[in-house]
């Protein structure tokens, strides 16, 4: 087999399997997992089979044709894609083995495990798409899989509200995406990624209208209230969906338009993702959901990650000559790679939490799971150090690379990350102590018990990965093209990095540790109440978008419903009939009876519609 | 030209006028509904072979399958001509699957007089395949009528409302198509006399063609042939504001007719804008593009769209979101363009296929909770969960979600719509938007969540069953045309790409005689 049939095998492999799934085993969940975990292990492996073959290509053809407008189903595989396609396949294959022990007595399995095929058959044509018609296609599609799996508990009105939130937000984010989209074409003559690398209209307005896109399904600031609420899907479907690979979407998309960006356009998209970072930090602190601190946890590093995008390219010296570096799209993929590893790892920890908690969310309730579940503890505790920047796991390197392409393109970002640095070692530290230390709070937590190898050995294949994953020079080659795009501090500013990202790991978790202690209530509530409540209001954004559904846009739509009855079906139209009686009235006097004087008349219409028609009046 | 070789084409009309003519002359019941299966099934599969044959058939001035047969009214200019193009063949497909489809679900239905409920059912499937095969624009008008005057009687006598909603319904609906019929009729036979067709005695659109591409209208003629035929033909689609009749008639009729009338028949006025009066007179389109997309964008799609979110009935929602998508429609319309006009039919085939669908579960849905209130449902998916999976599908397919053919329709539009206006483009992608929140605000009320209590109650007393398989076969055949388009459009762009192109040049070379 050809490379480019590898590409298209791993493409079609999901979607043959979903459609398998919902056509004949939809009573035998069994099976269908079975056959989904099979797929995946099959994608996971191709995708590390393409991205060690050296061969990179391009492939495309003709979807759909309408005069000179054609729309293209392509393949663009190159370093960027082949990274993407490796962390999609690995992360996907492990929340697909650690779903099997975790939906094992769901009564819908089948539905579940088909959406998770159909996720991945939208995920990897996404990942794959050679043109913004075909990325916006399998953008529609992840969210449509994020839908099926966010509502899959659907007798639950909050699952059901939230998956219809998910979908309705990301709509209108892609109200934009749609608009950039059309705008590039007319622009360019040409949706192609590589023709537009190649040759494109320098535009302010497009890639801005194409980061719509991405602020919907990366959840950044305005935009990101759908996704603490997608946490009402199954645990596994967090971690895959909502933490390591579609929200990720995003920032992946944005890298693929790099050479779109024009520097104010990036500007914007920086600080964006710098409020987003710094917003969801302090949302994170007062959060008593173990998923919905990792889910706000989720929304602060996607920040870092668009923060980064938004930070742009960087001058660097190479071996004595300077050489411009797509530094954003390097750092920001790089810590999209460790985020995927440790987040997809902290959010399976959480399920196997979960589940060995009888289904208990709430960290006050939990506490002394340390020796209950050792091994979620010990992956748990990677999990944590990675994310909060403990020297030499995988998130002290992407985001100390973050850091200083920060500090090199712009101070004021570089401190609100920093700040953003220490909010995470503080909350995650917090979650980490209160759920694993102390005495269980509760039953369910005195009787944890760890899950089956299903269970566990995800998580130790993840936490390797979150150990390693930082480590650049050991990927395959492959990657060579991203890699080799992220900023590297050196000298000073190594120092100057090094040190401010040991203070912000102090700072942080010294006074997380110093301030929480386990116990069933929450410290901050108690000492600070006021302040709580504040940082727990979240600054008020669902209660505005409540209060415009609810009072804006429903009122208006029952205004005009209202205006439609009264106006059109009332007033108007028998307002005419009314009208018609009138004249019918003054007419009386020709109503006579008489046959022959209604086909006069009916003569005369006709030809008072003909004079019209001929254009006399 | 009277040929006396099989023509498929004739076979797909007459086989269900055909049985509907044995069941009105007194045919059993038994053999009444075994003969229906042959009276909807032959149009459907007829219609698929014509789709795999067409790229390979013989083209006759762009048309595949022509043939003429003599009427004994060739002094009028009269003869029943039958062929495909590449705008034709879609909507015949479309009239095959949703015929077959409406025909099979009707047959499951147990309507009360269930003879005569067939019987118009298969005189509108013939109709709906005659007015798609005509190539002569008398019989494309007598067809519709054939397949229009069933649809006032069934919802008359099998409406799903009381009596009198239901006569009233049918009257407004009657009152209404008629107008829209006769303005539309007067603007063709008006077209057939400027034009000089009437000289040469022929209905025939490929001699309209040729005549008009000889001798152009003027333009003021255009502009007032074209209003009449956009007015006329806009009523039947439910151009804002003459819609009204559209939610209420669809409100009241029954299931089937339902699929048919808002599925195919309403078809009809955007294929006589989009087959005859866009080519035939460009300069019409050109004055009245503006004032159509402006009631368009801001009526259908907007107004409508947001009316939509208001409804608490369910058959209301998939009505009025029925005349919404048919905004979108007429702004491809407005734009002339190839790609936009494409556009059109693509949505045409993909609306046609997905509210028929719609209107199929609405019904499906009825038996369940015997009532449509929206606020009166709940948690159907716990014990019907293969109807929730395709509503679920319904309600994406017609909020154009990728994978779906109505997805190709909206994106061509909305791209051809950049280049008619960009303020009309903002807002119709806006739309988008609006349907997604009504449509899944719609199925989740229905399927998901806990149950209310009233539904509670009639699920008590009737304890509700998943999607028997005689409703899932109709079903699934919409569906899976749904998904082959969504993920195969070229099967049907390529053939409507060559018809569109080719029908632009003479307009191009030939332009409107001042």
């Amino acid at each position: 087999m050809t490379m480019l049939s590898h590409a298209l095998f791993v493409l079609l492999l999901p979607l043959g399997s979903a459609a398998v799934i919902a056509l004949f085993l939809r009573r035998a969940g069994a099976i269908a997992s079975i056959l989904s975990v099979v797929t995946a292990t099959a994608i996971a492996a191709i995708a590390v089979i393409l991205a060690l073959h050296p061969e990179r290509f391009e492939a495309s053809m003709e979807w759909l044709r309408l005069g000179d407008f054609s729309v293209r189903l392509g393949v663009k595989y190159d370093d960027l894609a082949a990274l993407m396609l490796c962390i999609v396949g690995v992360v996907g294959l492990c929340v697909h083995v650690f779903s099997l022990g975790y939906m094992h007595e769901d009564g819908a399995k089948a539905r579940y495990f088909g959406g998770l095929s159909i996720f991945m058959f939208s995920m990897i044509g996404l990942t794959l798409a050679d043109n913004l018609f075909m990325m916006f296609i399998f953008w529609e599609l992840v969210g449509y899989s994020s839908y099926a799996l966010i509502g899959h508990w659907h007798e639950r009105a909050s699952a059901s509200d939230a998956a219809k939130k998910a979908f309705i937000t990301n709509r209108v984010g892609d109200f934009g995406f749609l608009l950039g989209i059309i705008l590039c074409y007319w622009a360019n003559g040409t949706v192609n990624l590589t023709e537009l690398g190649a040759g494109h209209v320098s535009s302010r307005l497009i890639p801005l209208l194409l980061f719509c896109g991405a602020v919907g399904k990366s959840a950044q600031l305005p935009l990101q209230v759908w996704l603490p609420d997608a946490m009402e899907g199954p645990t596994p479907v967090s971690a895959l969906i909502h933490a390591a690979t579609m929200v990720a979407a995003g920032i992946y998309m944005l890298c693929r338009i790099n050479v779109l960006m024009v520097p104010d356009a990036l500007t914007v998209i920086m600080w964006v993702g710098t409020a987003t970072a710094v917003y969801a930090a302090f949302c994170a602190i007062t959060q008593r959901d173990i998923k919905k601190v990792l889910a706000y946890s989720t929304l602060s590093q996607l920040g870092y990650m668009v923060a980064a995008f938004g930070l742009g390219s960087l001058a660097i010296d190479h071996h004595g000559h300077r050489l411009v570096i797509a530094a954003g799209v390097g750092a920001a993929m790089f810590h999209l790679t460790t985020h995927a590893f440790f987040k997809a790892l902290l959010f399976l920890g959480s399920g196997s939490v979960i589940h060995g908690c009888h289904h208990e969310q709430d960290i006050f309730k939990m506490g002394g799971l340390r020796t209950r579940m050792p091994v979620t503890f010990w992956t748990f505790t990677i999990g944590v150090a990675a994310i909060i920047g403990l020297p030499f796991l995988a998130g002290f390197f992407s985001k100390d690379a973050i850091l200083y392409l920060a500090y090199a393109n712009n101070k004021a970002v570089f401190v609100i990350l920093a700040l953003t640095a220490i909010l995470t070692a503080l909350y995650m530290t917090r979650l980490w102590r209160i759920t694993f230390f102390g005495e269980p709070r509760s039953e369910s937590a005195a009787h944890a018990h760890e899950g089956g190898p299903t269970l566990t050995l995800p998580l130790v294949v993840l936490a390797l990965l979150a150990v390693v994953g930082g480590y650049r020079a050991h990927y395959p080659a492959g990657f060579e093209g991203v890699f080799s795009q992220v900023p590297e501090a050196e000298g000073t500013d190594h120092l100057v990095i090094l040190l401010t990202s040991l203070f912000v790991l102090a700072v942080g978790a010294g006074t997380a540790l110093a301030f929480y202690r386990p116990a069933a209530t929450d410290a901050l509530e108690e000492k600070a109440p006021a302040l709580y409540r504040w940082l727990a209001a979240k600054l008020w954004f669902d209660e505005v978008y409540g209060y415009y559904i609810d009072k804006v846009q429903q009122r208006g739509a029952m205004l005009l419903n209202y205006l439609e009855q009264i106006f059109l079906a009332g007033v108007i139209i028998r307002g005419l009939a009314g009208l018609v009686g009138l004249v019918g009235l003054g007419a009386r006097a020709l109503h006579v009876g008489r046959l022959n004087v209604y086909v006069y008349w009916f003569l005369f219409g006709v030809v008072a519609l003909w004079l019209f028609a001929t254009g006399v009046f | 030209m009277t040929s006396l070789t099989f023509d498929p084409l004739l076979l797909a009309i007459m086989a269900p006028l055909a049985v509907a003519l044995a069941i009105a002359l007194g045919l059993p019941k038994r053999w009444s509904v075994r003969l229906a299966y042959a009276g909807f099934g032959v149009p459907a599969l007829v219609a698929l072979w014509a789709w795999w044959q067409y790229g390979a058939a013989p083209s006759d001035h762009g048309y595949a399958f022509l043939r003429t047969y003599s009427t004994g009214l060739d002094g009028l200019g009269i003869r029943l001509t039958l062929g495909l193009n590449g705008i034709a063949l879609p909507l015949f497909v479309l009239a095959g699957l949703v015929g077959l489809a409406a025909g099979l679900y009707a047959l499951q239905s147990a309507a009360e007089k269930l003879k005569i409920y067939l019987m118009l059912l298969l005189v509108m499937v013939g109709g709906l395949m005659g007015v798609f095969a005509s190539v002569d624009v008398f019989f494309f008008y007598f067809f519709h009528e054939l397949a229009l005057i069933p649809s006032f009687l069934m919802v008359g006598l099998w409406g799903t409302r009381g009596a009198t909603e239901n006569s009233y319904a049918a009257m407004k609906m009657t009152i209404y198509l008629t107008l829209g019929a006769m303005l539309s009729l007067v603007g063709l036979i008006a077209l057939y006399v400027q034009s000089g067709a009437a000289g040469a005695h022929s209905f025939n659109l490929i001699t309209l063609r040729e005549i008009i591409a000889a001798r152009p209208l003027a333009e003021t003629v255009q502009h007032h042939l074209f209003a009449l035929l956009l007015f006329g033909f806009g009523i039947l689609v439910s151009l804002w504001p003459l819609h009204t009749w559209a939610p209420l008639g669809y409100g009241a009729a029954p299931s089937s007719a339902a699929m048919l009338h808002a599925g195919v028949l309403k078809k009809f006025g955007l294929y006589g804008l989009v087959q005859i009066a866009l080519p035939l007179l460009p300069a019409g389109i050109a004055h009245w593009g503006s004032l159509l997309g402006a009631l368009a964008v801001f009526g259908n799609v907007l107004v409508v769209g947001f009316i939509t979110m208001a409804q608490r009935d369910l058959k209301q929602v998939v009505g009025y979101s029925s005349v919404m998508h048919m905004g979108y429609a007429f702004l491809g319309v407005a734009t002339a363009s190839v790609l936009g006009l494409g556009g059109v039919v693509l949505l045409m085939v993909a609306h046609g296929l997905s509210v028929a669908l719609l209107f199929l579960l609405t019904t499906s849905i009825h038996h369940r909770t015997h009532t449509f209130d929206l606020t009166a449902m709940g948690g159907l998916a716990r014990t019907a969960p293969v109807l929730a999976a395709f509503f679920v599908a319904g309600t994406f397919a017609s909020i154009g979600l990728p994978g779906f053919a109505n997805f190709w329709g909206e994106l061509t539009i909305f791209v051809a719509l950049w280049k008619f206006s960009h303020l009309f483009t903002v807002l119709a992608v806006a739309g988008v938007v609006i349907s997604a929140v009504y449509g899944l605000r719609a199925a989740a009320r229905v399927f998901f969540g806990p149950p209310t209590e009233a539904f509670a109650i009639v699920a008590a007393e009737h304890p509700p069953t998943d999607l028997r398989w005689n409703e899932r076969v109709p079903a699934l055949i919409l569906l899976a045309a749904l998904l082959f388009i969504g993920f195969w459009p070229r099967s049907l762009s390529a053939p409507l790409n060559a018809t569109l192109v080719q029908l632009s040049a003479p307009a191009a070379v030939a332009p409107a005689a001042k």
